[in-house]
């Protein structure tokens, strides 16, 4: 018989003992009433963290990272995507939406003409926990809704986005109203001074930079106010149908 | 003559044992997120080029490896870190294995779920156990009394049980509560770029935000130390004792043999009883 001696000994009770807590906190994730109450702290973040509009930091220039690091679903494949993608996107529309006075289109000439060119270099946090600041430069998410005026019973913005995960379900993401009137909340053509690269969500990426990454959705296609989550809406966002947080503040 | 004191309330009893808890789910689902993104970096954002500390191995068929990698050394950690069991019955490329992890499988969204309710619970732990350690802060006389007691716990089994706690339980307990506590806390609400816009001299003061996860995964480390020390002089100082004075907060003291050592006030000691 194989002599393991005390340590091995110390060490075979600890990790059966860590295999133990681990196999049963594993089962209780998996029951739907506990989930229910791990996901009582989103709550409580979103009250103590939502008030107010503090803004993210803002960097020099030298502190630009020099890939910007990205992560997600691969580029759209659709041939309209394709085809825009090689004329300057020419074609392309952005699409405001749902509950607004007037629903509204633009393609990138208009709206780099019609609105403040406003430029961001913000750090950008990865729910995975790595970071790389950027420059961003676009118009203010705000300054777009107010264009198509808002209707009364607005309360979410959901963004519509063009590329897909393997399984051919789309990206899409949402703020609230006030998270959307954040100064920072930008609707960005430009990284670090040039168009976005395809990888980082050209041409049009919706930028967030007081939540996790996942929140500022790629390839965005079309906006759409809307006066409440759930439904088609799921719980508000690609990620946050696979169990993620919606308010990605933490 | 032996006396049975009344050495830990009901407040203390109670955070006690659910900070305990509350660390193990934190540390377990903490290196379920660590596993999202194996690397640290001591700068603000990351510096995927250098990294201070990588866990990460080969798929490679004929020959997985698993590595830990700190600066430029690797050491050679197979089938436990960098490529060990996944939790779904196999192994395969995983900072920390299955058995340490929760949940057991790669789950980034279950992981923080378990992770930022438990962070709540032990926010609420540390602010109450404040109260009580700060009756620990140790005095000058506890300092110059230091060397004596660290000689007297080279062999734990010898100690008696004493109505006060000595100048090593009181530097400790102190230390956990009122400096890694604290770090591992800031450190992780540093992470959160919300909290980052309310308070930006946070992620500043640990140097940066992935600096900053370099403080938290330290203090985890720092928290295990003290979890494997506390156990071992727990064990051998008397473990019934110890454990009821947990529970029920009872324990039995020997009175000190010299007269002039015995402090007069033992914060924690608020009912005495005499036993045969």
């Amino acid at each position: 018989m194989k002599r393991i001696g005390r340590a091995g000994f110390l060490a075979l009770v600890g990790t059966s003992a860590l295999a133990g807590c681990a196999s049963i906190a594993t089962n209780l994730t998996e029951n739907e009433s506990f989930h229910r109450v791990l996901e009582l702290p989103e709550r409580l973040n979103l009250a103590v963290l939502g008030s107010g509009q503090p803004l993210a930091r803002e960097y020099s220039d030298s502190a630009i990272s020099p890939v910007f690091r990205h992560n997600g679903f691969d580029p759209p494949s659709t041939p309209d995507y394709i085809s825009w993608s090689r004329k300057a996107w020419h074609g392309y529309r952005l699409f405001v939406t749902g509950l607004v006075e007037t629903p509204k289109s633009y393609d990138l000439d208009t709206l780099r003409r019609s609105f403040p060119r406003v430029a961001q270099t913000t750090r950008h946090d990865c729910v995975e926990g790595w970071s790389v600041i950027g420059k961003w430069t676009g118009v203010v998410l705000r300054d777009v809704l107010a264009d198509c005026s808002p209707k009364p019973q607005a309360k979410y913005v959901v963004f519509h986005c063009m590329d897909q995960d393997p399984g051919g379900e789309a990206y899409y993401e949402s703020l609230d109203m006030h998270q959307a009137a954040h100064p920072q909340a930008l609707l960005a053509y430009e990284l670090n001074d040039r168009p976005i690269p395809i990888e980082n969500g050209a041409p049009i990426r919706l930028k967030v930079p007081t939540q996790l990454g996942y929140k500022s959705a790629k390839y965005v296609q079309r906006i759409e106010v809307v006066a409440g989550l759930g439904g088609m809406y799921g719980n508000g966002g690609y990620w946050e149908d696979q169990g993620y947080e919606w308010f990605a503040g933490i | 003559m032996k006396q049975k004191i009344y050495r830990h309330p009901i407040i203390v009893r109670l955070t006690h044992w659910v900070s305990a808890l509350a660390l193990f789910v934190l540390a377990m689902s903490g290196m379920q997120i660590f596993n999202a993104h194996p690397a640290l970096y001591a700068s603000d954002a990351s510096n995927f080029q250098s990294p201070v500390l990588m866990i990460s191995g080969s798929e490679d068929m004929d020959a997985p490896e698993g590595w830990v990698q700190l600066g430029n050394h690797r050491f050679i950690t197979t089938h436990v870190l960098g490529y060990g069991p996944n939790g779904m019955g196999g192994e395969g490329v995983r900072a920390f294995p299955s058995w340490a992890t929760i949940p057991a499988y790669q789950d980034l969204a279950d992981g923080r779920r378990w992770h930022l309710f438990f962070a709540w619970i032990f926010v609420i732990c540390a602010l109450l156990y404040a109260r009580w350690a700060f009756d620990l802060r140790p005095t000058l006389a506890d300092l110059r009394a230091l060397p004596a007691a660290l000689k007297a716990h080279l062999l734990p089994w010898r100690v008696k049980p004493r109505a006060h706690l000595n100048p090593m339980q009181k530097l400790t307990y102190f230390g956990v509560v009122f400096i890694v506590a604290p770090i591992i806390i800031l450190s992780g609400l540093a992470l959160g770029p919300s909290v980052d816009s309310w308070a930006p001299w946070l992620p500043a003061m640990f140097g940066g935000r992935q600096f900053a996860r370099i403080w938290h995964f330290s203090g985890m480390i720092a928290l295990m130390l003290f979890f494997v020390i506390h156990i071992a002089m727990v064990t051998l100082t008397g473990v019934w004792n110890n454990l009821r004075s947990m529970i029920t907060g009872w324990f039995v003291v020997v009175p000190e043999e010299n007269s002039e050592a015995v402090p007069v006030k033992a914060p924690v000691a608020t009912a005495v009883k005499e036993t045969s």
